[in-house]
């Protein structure tokens, strides 16, 4: 696919490849980020998240493709002169240095002025309650006082691009919530792009807004965070987007091709799939997209395997031999329901995905 | 540093320290003990050094230098005398001539001149090379350290005479520069081991954000990697230093007369004379051989103990 060049395009991948040894790292990935998006690579880990940034960033040069930065070629540039900057996972603080030193080091390497490093640290910490930590060393501060140091860093030169390393994988739940508030309320104040990288659903659907779906060093599928969770381009896709995950059940097309045959009984599509009768197909239904039906008006049925109260919704498992369907109910109604019982379901006729 | 907080009294073990697996009053004195059967020979000769060469000779030993008022027996007690410490610098060789220079402020010039040259050396070249070895590995790195390694596999008695050979032919056997450069080559497997144990340790991603925020690879180094090694550096150069201080046998083949180390001078001046073992000029010779390494072993303490328990602990 030729990419637009266009000024509105931050960072633009094509086809870029690189080897480690014999396992490909990333295969021939492309993709295309916005001026000033916040834009979420989303995958397990292992899947390349980590050298795509390091690509970006210039600490790994690709085997093939190119890596354009605000329309400019910068495949073989040097880092420093990319305008980027990067938080790692690990953090990747100085240990020998203070926290002022951690945040004035970029700009003594930038040979920024004295007095102008001191204004911009003091800032920087102020901005992220720092202030009072600027004489000690990383490790005695705390896991989110690092991660904001990191950070700090980062934003201290004032970088075009952040790229972010699933930064809050380190932190705990508490913290993580905060930190994804933090990063949003940055971004606004200073609309630089982002990438962020995380194997954490709930962080890529919370915060970008876009998002690449990343498999095998590939992207899988590219969009708003809506996009990805109503229509999903295939199965993988599918089962990493959404909380509880989306069921895939097993089934037969019948010879209308709009019908299928599950385990847990037959159901009828309001339109034809794209596959013939006979065809083994995988049908995707959310569990929030399921309800209890009344006995008429039932798709399905099966019986309660396991219930798990999550507060004022309840995920409620189904089974029929080895499939498996999950439910999302409100805790009003899912009081009513007891181990063993057969439920009749209702299939909410816009979504189900082929 | 934080930790540091133990006093005085505490180490001893007369005070209780706070925290787990502190050892009890037994403990602490079985361990004293065994310490001191450890340091006896040390400390024998140190008291021998306070001796005449009566009293050096004297069986049973006199142990001490004062009767600890009224304690000690009259018969283990010595009068001690800074006279064996005057005499490793100058005295006379037979009786009733004038006292002369024995050459002994040379030769610790010397051993401190050459073990702390190249000990210095070494921890240069071997701390670049192991930056290298760890950082940027070649085909078969692994193989290359461990060729490194063997050639100190060997007693020293094995490769001395083709070493001698070499050094005659470069004419660099007797001189500064020739012993310098072996003891530097002799330290360098050492170093080098050593050394890239400590930069397998850092974080890679630390030395990473570093380019990312505009270092260049020799900044890199020098301000990101060096400073987290330095108690490397200070553990590497004290056993470096011990190891090249005592050295023996290549400085008695290698040096000459203007080069002699204290090793071997010490050697020379006592079995010399045919009047027998010099007890006390020995031990006072011993100990002040052994004030040097032992004042930098000190001042490194610090830095030495975070060295080799390096990575036993998750920082």
């Amino acid at each position: 696919m030729p990419s637009p060049h266009s000024s509105g395009s931050a960072v633009n991948l094509e086809g870029v490849s690189k080897a480690y040894g014999r396992i490909k790292a990333r295969n021939g990935l492309t993709f295309n980020v916005g001026e000033g998006q916040f834009f979420v690579l989303f995958g397990p880990s292992s899947v390349g998240k980590t050298t795509t940034l390091r690509t970006i960033s210039g600490l790994v040069i690709p085997d093939e493709g190119r890596v354009a930065l605000h329309g400019l070629d910068v495949t073989r540039a040097p880092i420093n002169s990319r305008g980027v900057s990067m938080v790692f996972q690990s953090f990747a603080l100085y240990p020998h240095l203070t926290v002022y030193e951690n945040f004035a080091y970029p700009l003594r390497e930038a040979k920024i002025a004295r007095p102008e490093i001191d204004k911009r640290v003091k800032e920087t910490a102020e901005m992220l309650r720092l202030a009072h930590r600027l004489d000690r060393k990383p490790n005695t501060l705390s896991g989110g006082e690092q991660q904001r140091v990191a950070l700090g860093r980062s934003l201290i030169r004032r970088p075009q691009i952040l790229l972010l390393d699933e930064p809050l994988t380190n932190l705990d739940a508490k913290l993580r919530h905060d930190m994804r508030a933090e990063l949003k309320r940055l971004h606004r104040q200073f609309g630089m792009t982002i990438i962020y990288a995380t194997p954490d659903e709930l962080e890529a659907l919370s915060m970008g807004e876009e998002i690449a779906v990343m498999r095998d060093g590939r992207v899988a599928q590219k969009g708003t965070p809506d996009e990805l969770y109503e229509a999903p381009a295939d199965v993988y896709v599918a089962s990493k987007i959404g909380a509880p995950h989306m069921n895939l059940i097993e089934a037969t097309v019948t010879e209308n091709g709009n019908v299928l045959k599950t385990g847990f009984g037959s159901f009828d599509l309001d339109r034809k799939v794209a596959a013939r009768a006979g065809d083994k197909v995988v049908m995707g239904v959310r569990p929030s997209d399921l309800e209890i039906a009344p006995t008429k008006s039932a798709d399905l049925s099966a019986s309660v395997q396991l219930l798990e109260p999550l507060g004022d919704v309840t995920i409620v498992s189904l089974g029929e031999k080895a499939d498996n369907l999950r439910i999302l109910l409100p805790e009003s109604r899912a009081s009513e329901i007891k181990l063993g019982d057969k439920l009749p379901i209702k299939v909410d006729a816009r979504t189900p995905t082929a | 540093m934080a930790e540091a907080t133990t006093t005085f009294w505490e180490r001893l073990g007369l005070r209780k320290a706070s925290g787990v697996g502190e050892a009890g009053w037994g403990q602490t004195l079985f361990a004293a003990v065994i310490s001191l059967i450890y340091f006896l020979p040390v400390l024998l000769f140190i008291v021998t050094s306070f001796k005449l060469q009566t009293e050096a000779l004297a069986v049973p030993p006199k142990f001490f230098p004062t009767s600890f008022f009224g304690l000690i027996l009259d018969q283990y007690i010595f009068s001690p005398t800074l006279a064996n410490f005057t005499s490793v610098f100058s005295r006379a060789y037979t009786a009733g001539a004038a006292a002369e220079s024995t050459g002994f402020d040379r030769f610790f010039f010397n051993s401190i001149f050459i073990a702390s040259t190249s000990v210095l050396l070494a921890l240069v070249i071997g701390t670049l090379a192991a930056y290298g070895f760890s950082r940027y590995p070649l085909r078969g790195n692994d193989t290359y350290l461990f060729i490194i390694l063997t050639t100190r596999m060997l007693p020293a008695i094995v490769v001395i005479i083709p070493v001698i050979l070499m050094f005659r032919v470069a004419g660099l056997a007797g001189s500064y520069p020739g012993i310098i450069f072996l003891y530097t080559a002799f330290n360098l497997p050492f170093t080098i081991w050593m050394m890239k144990s400590f930069f397998d340790e850092l974080s890679p991603d630390v030395e990473d954000a570093a380019r990312i925020d505009g270092s260049s690879e020799t900044r890199v180094f020098f301000k990101i990697c060096l400073p987290q090694v330095l108690a490397g550096l200070a553990a590497t150069f004290v056993f470096g230093l011990i190891l090249t201080w005592n050295e023996f046998l290549f400085a008695l083949l290698l040096t000459g007369v203007d080069t002699r180390t204290v090793p071997v001078a010490l050697n020379q001046a006592v079995a010399g004379g045919g009047i027998g073992v010099l007890w006390g000029l020995l031990a006072a010779i011993e100990t002040l051989f052994l004030i040097p390494v032992f004042l930098v072993t000190f001042f490194l303490q610090n830095q030495l103990l975070r060295g080799v328990t390096f990575g036993t602990v998750k920082r």
